[in-house]
């Protein structure tokens, strides 16, 4: 028999103001199946709370319907409170009559009777609901990170300062990212290399983190707590063990290709560094490019090592597996090749367009021109230099519907560097609008107008050359008139997208992505650096543009998330999932590919089928640390051999029958 | 080779097939005491093989008793036409058994039944162990097959949703559609359930139309078109014409569609790409 006690909460006002809470809780008390109901101020309070423990004693309730706000507010509390009586917590049913009532109408009866409503139809549920369990799985204590830009550094540094083992995972021959093409950064100017190299220092240094570079994820199995990637490490053909960093091959090697770290504005060896102040500070060869691994003629490199046997031509890629518990894809973001997108910009003929990290190596110490800016045709130092913001971002017809947010404010920095940089230069910025919400973001974009970079508000609709140098002609929209400027440079401050490759990775952990490619956050605003996928989190661009401080901000927050998750030695899983009548299942696998977390797979049993005592037949199986409760599956099962705990169809369907009673 | 020609090598093969031990028994057709109608023969040896008919009145579908023994651990063997065969890819996607359960003797054939046949688009089978006789001409294309679809879909909305209402008014709910259905193989039919919740056991229009449309859709993407559960219909209900409506649609969506031209691919109502195309959001 059930006894269910209703409870209706007032919220303070909110919902008390619109609908008659008491005539709500008189209504319920007379619905079938409920032994008592009452009503009060704040049911989530430690009194109401109380109230409801007290009720469910004095009357012996043994299921519980609580209309208040959203299930997505409270509905943990309850459980929580639930715990301290008899009643297993999933005999619990929310109404949500504030967001779904309160909030959308105007007070009076019809408010009421919608309560009303909701009420009977969680009445009806909750006497269908059944006791649920959920069940312990280990969890393996060690973190992966995959991307070593700042992101993934912070979030491993993090990660291993609170004692886990971290492999950070980058597929690039050093850690450090976009981060260390930059020179300085916004707002206060400090150089970027000189805050970022000492934690990719501290990175390799530190005992719980192993680091590998030039390698990839090639799988991925499992669920949270229990991961098992397989890790492809691409062949260095350079012995990192016994290799000293001396650099001769680097300097011997003979074949030279175009520097992607240089942006295309310095050669490379094929045996190289990325950068000089790479981590790891080994070299590793380009397998594409190498003259004696492409064909056999060559071996410079290992004529000069210094080092024995350090050299080896013959080294293969190696894939192995290794165990996870959480894993963060930290894999930032890449510039939209403007050229595909805006022919009117001269689609990349003109060698003096060039987009916002191209600059960053013109203007960076390091770079290949240390640091003077020198125009790449003819080295020549530019004295107008047209700025032009959003190419790419905020153009949905030919580029990215979104702001790339960080571009305002390096389109600033980089106005202030050539003001600095160059005595008597003009720059000229144009933007659609100024965007500069951040801490000392507003002040740096002011003092780079005192500076006197000019800001012309338009978008430039052509740049051309006109024999003698560029022009870009463009609307000044508050002057309301056609505007052309003569350029000796023009940078273009491209829009950002998801990395090469983010795609199939967020693939292979099966989380999913935006509209743009972008990781997709759990929720915008409350579960922020978690993916949909339990034990998968996310730090930095890959989630969508962003600068510095937000990325690493978000990366100690994946952090937190991961530390959190390692710190148990076995977790519980919502026993919300869904579940297979074995008896039902035809093993059709319908379900199988449309389960947006792999978790089901279809397995051969034996069981008695009519005179066929041990026949074999295919089943659909679902993994309960995989499965997140999405109910996909069930509507995909035609025979309804699926179906979701603590959401069956039958208990769906008691509900809706209940509004029509 | 003419059909009778074609009756001869039938007995001969599934003869040998059955002499070699390669399989327990084979499907086919046998001889009924009205010369207008058939009957399915399974036959065991030699001599129950030499009763095998072919001809015009062999319009039943062999494929769906395939699933009777479809947990034996014995071979079975079948006659297979273009509708048999594609039948079959579907009953091995559909993990019902494995591919070398089955030894298929196809039989090309270019329809036995103006009605049955009218929207065949697939005359040769598909998959097959071996081959009695040449291959036949498929039939064109752009023929017949959506042409019941395409009726339904030129009258306007209420019109529709009259001619639907009577079919379904008349129909008596005995399933023998989807007993026929050879693609119809869960092993508890959500209609024999009881209280599943949606569908109500009352002879009445609604719960008549909850059927249709469910049945329809339980099967559009599986549907080979083989148009048994018409055949079958006591009241003589058009119902293929109604799952070829969504199997239209789907034609639409995804460009050619024809379930079970091979045992890997399926299931695009239960598929999901980012890629799909969603022009009615
Ligand atoms: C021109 C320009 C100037 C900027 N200036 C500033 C500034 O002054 N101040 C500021 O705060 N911000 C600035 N930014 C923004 C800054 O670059 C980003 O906020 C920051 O780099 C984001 O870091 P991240 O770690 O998320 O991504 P990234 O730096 O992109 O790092 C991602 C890393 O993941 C690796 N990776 C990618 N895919 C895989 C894979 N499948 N497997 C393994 N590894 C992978 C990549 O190789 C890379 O090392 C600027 C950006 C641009 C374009
Ligand atoms: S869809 Fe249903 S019948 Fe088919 S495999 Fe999945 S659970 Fe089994
Ligand atoms: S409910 Fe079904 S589809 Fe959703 S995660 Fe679980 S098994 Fe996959």
């Amino acid at each position: 028999m059930s006894k269910i006690g209703v409870f209706v909460c007032h919220c303070g006002t909110n919902i008390s103001s619109v609908v008659d809470v008491y005539k709500v809780a008189e209504a319920a008390a007379q619905m079938p199946g409920v032994s008592y109901a009452a009503e009060y101020k704040y049911m989530c309070s430690e009194p109401g709370q109380q109230m409801i423990l007290d009720a469910i004693k004095e009357h012996g309730l043994n299921r519980i319907v609580i209309a208040a706000c959203s299930p997505r507010m409270h509905e943990t509390t309850f459980r929580k409170m639930l715990k301290k009586s008899k009643i297993n917590e999933y005999l619990l049913e929310i109404a949500n009559i504030r967001e779904q009532d309160a909030w959308v109408h105007p007070p009076g009866e019809e408010a009421t009777e919608k309560a009303i409503d909701l009420v009977r139809m969680a009445v009806a549920k909750v006497a269908k609901n059944e006791p649920l369990k959920s069940s312990l799985i280990p969890i393996t204590k060690k973190a992966l990170v995959v991307g070593g830009g700042i992101a993934g550094i912070q979030a491993a540094l993090d990660i291993a300062d609170a004692g886990h083992e971290v492999v950070l995972l980058e597929r690039e021959p050093s850690i450090g990212g976009r981060m260390v093409m930059l020179d300085k950064t916004f707002p206060t100017l400090d150089c970027s290399a000189c805050i970022s190299t000492p934690k990719m220092v501290d990175v390799s240094a530190h005992p719980n983190i192993k680091l590998l570079t030039y390698a990839e994820v090639a799988a991925v199995k499992g669920y949270i707590g229990n991961f098992t990637v397989t890790i492809r490490q691409k062949a260095k053909y350079v012995n990192q063990d016994i290799c000293t960093g001396c650099g001769i091959c680097e300097d011997k090697c003979p074949k030279k290709v175009t520097s992607e770290f240089n942006k295309g504005l310095s050669d490379r060896p094929a045996i190289y560094k990325l950068f000089p102040q790479a981590v790891p500070a080994k070299p590793v060869i380009d397998r594409e490019t190498c003259l004696m691994l492409q064909n056999g003629k060559c071996g410079i490199c290992a004529k000069v090592c210094p080092v024995e046997g350090c050299i080896d031509y013959e080294a293969k890629d190696v894939e192995y597996d290794e165990d996870f518990g959480a894993v963060i894809l930290a894999t930032g973001y890449k510039l939209v090749d403007w050229g595909g997108m805006y022919d009117e910009y001269g689609a990349g003929r003109y060698p003096d367009v060039i987009d916002g990290l191209t600059f960053e190596r013109l203007v960076n110490a390091s770079g290949p021109t240390e640091g003077h800016i020198q125009r790449p045709s003819d080295g020549k130092e530019p004295k107008t230099v047209v700025i032009v913001k959003c190419v790419g971002s905020r153009d949905p017809k030919k580029g990215k519907p979104y702001c790339s947010r960080a571009c305002c404010m390096y389109a600033a920095k980089h106005a202030h560097q050539i003001l600095d940089k160059i005595h008597g230069a003009r720059v000229f910025i144009f933007y659609i609008d100024v965007r500069t919400p951040g801490k000392n973001y507003e002040e740096f974009y002011d003092q780079t107008r005192k500076d006197g970079a000019v800001y012309v508000r338009g978008r430039v609709s052509r740049i051309y050359s006109d024999g003698e140098g560029l022009v870009c002609q463009g609307e000044d929209t508050l002057l309301n008139k056609q505007v052309r400027v003569k350029a000796d440079l023009v940078v273009l401050e491209t829009a950002m997208e998801p990395n090469e490759g983010a795609g199939e990775l967020t693939g292979l952990f099966g989380a999913s992505r935006d509209v743009n490619g972008w990781i997709q956050e759990a929720h915008p605003k409350l579960r922020p650096v978690e993916t949909q996928v339990g034990g998968v989190f996310l730090a930095g661009a890959c989630q969508g543009p962003k600068d510095i401080p937000d990325t690493v901000a978000q990366a100690s927050a994946a952090a937190a998330k991961v530390i959190g998750l390692l710190n148990q030695d076995e977790m519980e899983t919502s026993p919300m999932i869904a579940a297979i009548d074995e008896s039902k299942c035809s093993g059709c696998g319908a379900c199988e590919p449309i389960c947006p977390y792999r978790a089901i797979t279809l397995e051969t049993i034996r069981s008695r089928e009519g005179r066929f005592t041990n026949a074999e037949r295919v089943i659909a199986k679902v993994n309960a640390g995989l499965c997140q409760g999405c109910g996909a599956c069930t509507v995909a099962c035609r025979t309804g051999a699926i179906d979701l705990l603590g959401f069956r169809n039958a208990q769906i369907l008691t509900e809706v029958d209940a509004l029509w009673q | 080779m003419n059909k009778n020609e074609q009756q001869q090598k039938m007995r001969e093969t599934a003869a040998r097939l059955l002499d070699a031990g390669e399989a327990a028994y084979v499907i086919g057709f046998g001889e009924t005491r009205f010369p207008e109608k058939t009957s399915i023969l399974f036959a065991h040896n030699a001599e129950e093989a030499d009763r095998f008919v072919w001809n015009d009145a062999c319009v039943q579908s062999l494929a769906k008793y395939l699933l009777e023994d479809r947990f034996a651990d014995y071979r079975v063997g079948i006659f297979a036409r273009g509708c048999e065969s594609r039948a079959i890819n579907r009953m091995i996607k559909d993990n019902q058994f494995k591919r070398d359960h089955v030894h298929i003797l196809g039989i090309p054939c270019e329809g036995v039944n103006a009605k049955r046949c009218a929207s065949c688009a697939v005359h040769n089978p598909v998959v097959y162990d071996e081959l009695l006789w040449d291959a036949v001409p498929e039939p064109n294309p752009e023929t017949a097959r959506f042409a019941r679809a395409e009726a339904v879909e030129a009258m306007g909305p209420e019109e529709r949703y009259a001619y639907w209402s009577d079919v379904y008014s008349r129909c008596i709910r005995c399933y023998a559609c989807r007993q026929a259905c050879p693609v119809c193989s869960c092993r508890e039919c959500y209609v024999d359930m009881d209280r599943q919740g949606f569908q109500g056991k009352r002879h009445s229009v609604s719960d008549n139309q909850t059927f249709g449309v469910t049945r329809a859709f339980h099967v559009a993407d599986r549907c080979i078109e083989c148009g048994e559960c018409e055949r079958v219909c006591p009241m003589g209900l058009p119902i293929l014409g109604q799952t070829q409506k969504i199997i239209k649609d789907i034609t639409q969506l995804s460009g050619d569609y024809q379930a079970g031209m091979n045992a890997e691919d399926g299931n695009f109502l239960g598929a999901f790409d980012l890629d799909d195309k969603d022009d009615f959001m």
